[in-house]
Formats: C-alpha cells, structure tokens, sequence
C-alpha cells in the first residue's frame, strides 16, 4: 500500500457548545488542523465532512465563508462510523492520485437534539417494529451486557471497572466534556438506564464537538511522521437466528483486514482508540481487536495494561465514555488523539511512547444487522 | 395493532417467510413488493420460545414512564425476535415466553410464569 501521512490534526473540547452555530464550531478544528498541518486553506484540494445529523450538504455550509474557490466537498454519513469513513475515502482518492493534499473533518451538534438517545432509523417494516418496540442503542449494548455477564461468569463491578479507567483517561484530557474521576461505588450507583448500564456506562448523550485532520501523500511538519498503515471499513452482516451477540464479528472482521493491509499483528499494538459507547462495547472490542484472547476481557481490563502506563492503553482520551461522543466527530478525534499519542504531544494522559496505534469505529444498530459500518484504522510512526 | 403481522384463525400465529433455498426464516415477511419476493414462502412462527437476553429500560422521571423490559426471544425454526417482555417479575436468561398480539406494538413477549 502507497503511505497516506496524517500531516496534521486538531478538535475543538467535546461538550455543550449551545448556541455555538456548526460552521464556528467546525471551522475552529479546521483552521487549528491546517496550521498544525503547516499549511494554509488554499493548499488543501478537496474536503470530506463526516455528519450524521446535521442535514443535507453540512460541509458546504461549514465551509461556505472560508474562501475555498469552489473546491470539492463530499458530505459523508455512515452513523458513529461517518469520521472513520470520510478517512477511509479520503485515502482512495489520495492514494488514486487525485489529490495531494485533503483535509476531514467531522462535526455533531447534539444538544440540538434536547438529549435522551438517538433515534433509531426507521427505513423498513422490522426497523419500524424494533423502533416501536423500544430498540435504542443502550437497549442494544445492555442486552449483551447481559448475555455477558450471564455467560461469562462476570459481575456489574467488571462492566463498571471500564468507565472508571475511561473516566479517569478523561480527567487528564482538557477536550474532553466529563472530567471528573470516579469510583467503582459511583459509577455503580449512577441511575440504572438499561440494566445492567448505569447511567456513568453510557456515552454523555448531550455533546458538540468537531475534529478535523490534514491527510497528504507527504509528511507534515511534525518530527514524528504519522502513516496511515490500514485503513478499513466495512458493514454488517444480516443477524441469523443462532448469532453470538458477544460476538463482535463486523469489529472482528475489520480489524484482522485492517491489521493484514498493516502488515502488524494485534500484539504490536501500542495505543487503542476504541468506540466504548457504553462500557460492554469496550471488553467486547478487546476480543475482537486480538487484544485479549476470547473470553479474556475482563481478565486483561483487570490486568491493567489497557490503564495509561500500561502495556496497551486503551482510551486514553476518556473514550467515548468521558470525552464524548458527537458522532460524526468521534472518528476523526479518535485519530487526532492517535496522531498527538505517536508523536508524543498528548500531555498527562501520555501512553509511553507508542509506534503503533489502533483506532476503531463500529456503529449504527439496524434491526435485523449486528452493527451498520465498523472501520478501523492502523496508524503508525 | 398491524394485524398483517398475525394470522387469521386460533391461536393466532405470527407470519413470517422463509427463504426456499436456504430455509431461512424472516420476519416480518417479504414484502409483496419485494423484487425478491418469489423466492420466499408463507410460513407461521411458532408461538412460544426461549429468552436469549433482555434488559430493563428505565426511563428518566421526567418522561412519566415506567421501567419495562425488552429481549431477544428464539424460537424453533430457528428465529430470533426483538420485542417487549411483559410479565409481573423480572425476566431472566431462558425464560419461556409466549408470543401475543399486542395493541401498540403488534406483538410481545409474555413470561410463561411456571417456567423457570
């Protein structure tokens, strides 16, 4: 695979951004990218916008006052996988040759909606029902959580140990939007939402935020040149009737083709970025990744090599869990916060010195599919 | 309650399709309109079945509601069902439950209260 560089990156601070409008918002992970990039607007020749809930050609109204001479601009949506995506598609054309020079960024503005959890699509009959029903996402994660604990012999202490580090990530991180730590005890005792999630296991519903990356096929300025070694996505399968929902299979299946376009193995890896939109997805993820052998999640959470200062860690950002999770922004910041990692510019919440870095997106539950899109990423120094 | 779900007659069943290649069961059934749907058949889902998970939704104060469960149900086959269970205690993993009409959501999972 020809190299795609990450030239530069920025993200605005996850949090309730109200009455900040989406092209001020945006813009200002635009214009801090592009300077950490070394470049200026006019060097950048097409730009992905990655949103899921913002409306129709978001990127071109972000972009409107900018001065950018008409250049193109793709609006992206594949639901909490949409930033990964605008990545993925940005490496074809770089790498196609259409382009030297791109900028990505995604942007959500969720305390528009009022809170509560996003709704689910309801496109078809079954998507319909399920919505009907009561289908939301933490109803999806709660009901592996469930099936998790049933299965694997686990407690609520073991689901709840993951937004305790996650949540402490978070506290080192000035962009995230929950800084506070929190203990077992607490989080615990936060109010039931899908039992067995407590309310300090879930994604904070209400965020704003925007992120955005230079991509190129040259290096930036930085010391440390960041690759992009893998770069996958792909979409769910339709559920049979017998499906292990513990399975994580659309994560599995991107990661072994993301680490095989890499040419790493999952024991190289050396910083995760994963999508912990409730605390399950997280020790799901460590299987699906290969960073735990099956049915050793708990064991490696535990272990405390996925803590900041262990041998892999996992969400030093605060994850989803405390930085927030505006969807169309979590990828790119996902990536962000790689590329400060391996370069060493991530402050207090520093994993030693890592060369490899593992970001992951899987999102956008369909009645009747595992998980809509999953995409993961390999960067590299 | 969309009655196309059910069949007509006692004890009402739920519809679905099956694939007649593969043997694959869907629900709800293909479309009539579905560009695929010559390649299914009618078939009748059985009535009652096995908890594969659940949880209990709690919604805030604030939207008046009451906690309620949902679940994965399977059923012989083989088909998986998302839906409500409703019953006077909490579900638990493997729990029975029969399938019945419901007014708001065309079907629901009833715990079969002698079954544990």
């Amino acid at each position: 695979m020809k190299q795609m560089h990450v030239m530069g990156g920025a993200m605005t601070r996850f949090g309730k951004h109200v009455g900040v409008k989406a092209p001020e918002l945006a813009q200002q992970a635009i214009l801090a990218a592009v300077a950490d990039a070394g470049l200026v607007l006019k060097d950048i020749q097409a730009i992905y916008c990655a949103n899921v809930l913002g409306g129709m050609i978001l990127g071109q109204v972000i972009l409107r006052d900018l001065g950018l001479a008409g250049i193109p601009v793709y609006n992206i949506e594949n639901a909490c996988a949409s930033g990964a995506t605008a990545v993925h598609l940005a490496k074809h054309a770089l790498l196609a040759e259409q382009y030297d020079t791109v900028l990505v960024f995604g942007i959500e503005q969720l305390t528009a909606l009022g809170g509560g959890t996003i709704p689910m699509q309801r496109n078809d009959e079954k998507t319909d029902l399920y919505a009907a029903a009561g289908m939301v996402l933490p109803a999806v994660y709660a009901m592996r959580a469930t099936r998790f604990l049933h299965e694997r012999g686990a407690q609520p202490a073991d689901l709840a140990a993951v937004a305790v580090k996650n949540r402490f990530h978070g506290s080192l991180n000035e962009y995230a939007q929950q800084r506070n730590a929190v203990t077992l005890e607490e989080v615990l005792a936060s109010r039931m939402i899908a039992d067995p999630l407590t309310l300090l296991q879930c994604c904070p519903s209400q965020v704003d935020g925007a992120a955005a990356l230079v991509l190129g096929k040259r290096s930036g300025p930085h010391a440390k040149d960041v690759r992009v070694l893998g770069s996958i996505v792909v979409s769910g399968l339709a559920e049979g009737p017998r499906d292990d929902i513990l399975d994580a299979e659309i994560t599995a299946r991107a990661a072994r083709l993301a680490y095989e376009q890499a040419g790493v193995e999952p024991s190289d890896v050396d910083v995760v970025e994963l999508h912990d939109a409730f605390t399950i997805a997280e020790l799901l993820y460590y299987e699906a990744l290969g960073l735990a052998a099956p049915g050793e999640a708990v064991a490696l959470l535990h272990s405390g090599a996925t803590k900041v200062g262990g041998r892999v860690p996992v969400n030093p950002s605060g994850g989803l869990l405390a930085k927030g999770h505006p969807l169309g922004a979590t990828g790119v910041a996902q990536m962000v916060e790689l590329m400060w990692q391996l370069q060493g510019r991530a402050g207090a919440r520093q994993a030693n010195a890592p060369r490899i870095g593992v970001a992951q997106c899987t999102g956008g539950g369909i009645a009747g599919v595992d998980h809509a899109a999953s995409s993961v990423h390999v960067l590299g120094v | 309650m969309n009655t196309s779900l059910w069949s007509e007659g006692a004890p009402a069943r739920l519809l679905a399709s099956c694939h007649r290649a593969s043997g694959e069961i869907v629900f709800p059934p293909v479309s009539a309109h579905s560009p695929l749907a010559d390649q299914y058949e009618g078939l009748l889902l059985e009535g009652e079945g096995t908890l594969y998970s659940f949880t209990v939704i709690h919604p805030g104060s604030k939207s008046g509601q009451q906690p309620f469960a949902l679940g994965y149900l399977d059923l012989l086959g083989p088909a998986r069902l998302f839906g409500r269970v409703n019953g006077t205690r909490r579900p638990a993993i493997g729990d029975v439950c029969r399938v019945v009409p419901d007014a708001t959501y065309g079907y629901a999972f009833e715990l079969a209260e002698d079954a544990q």
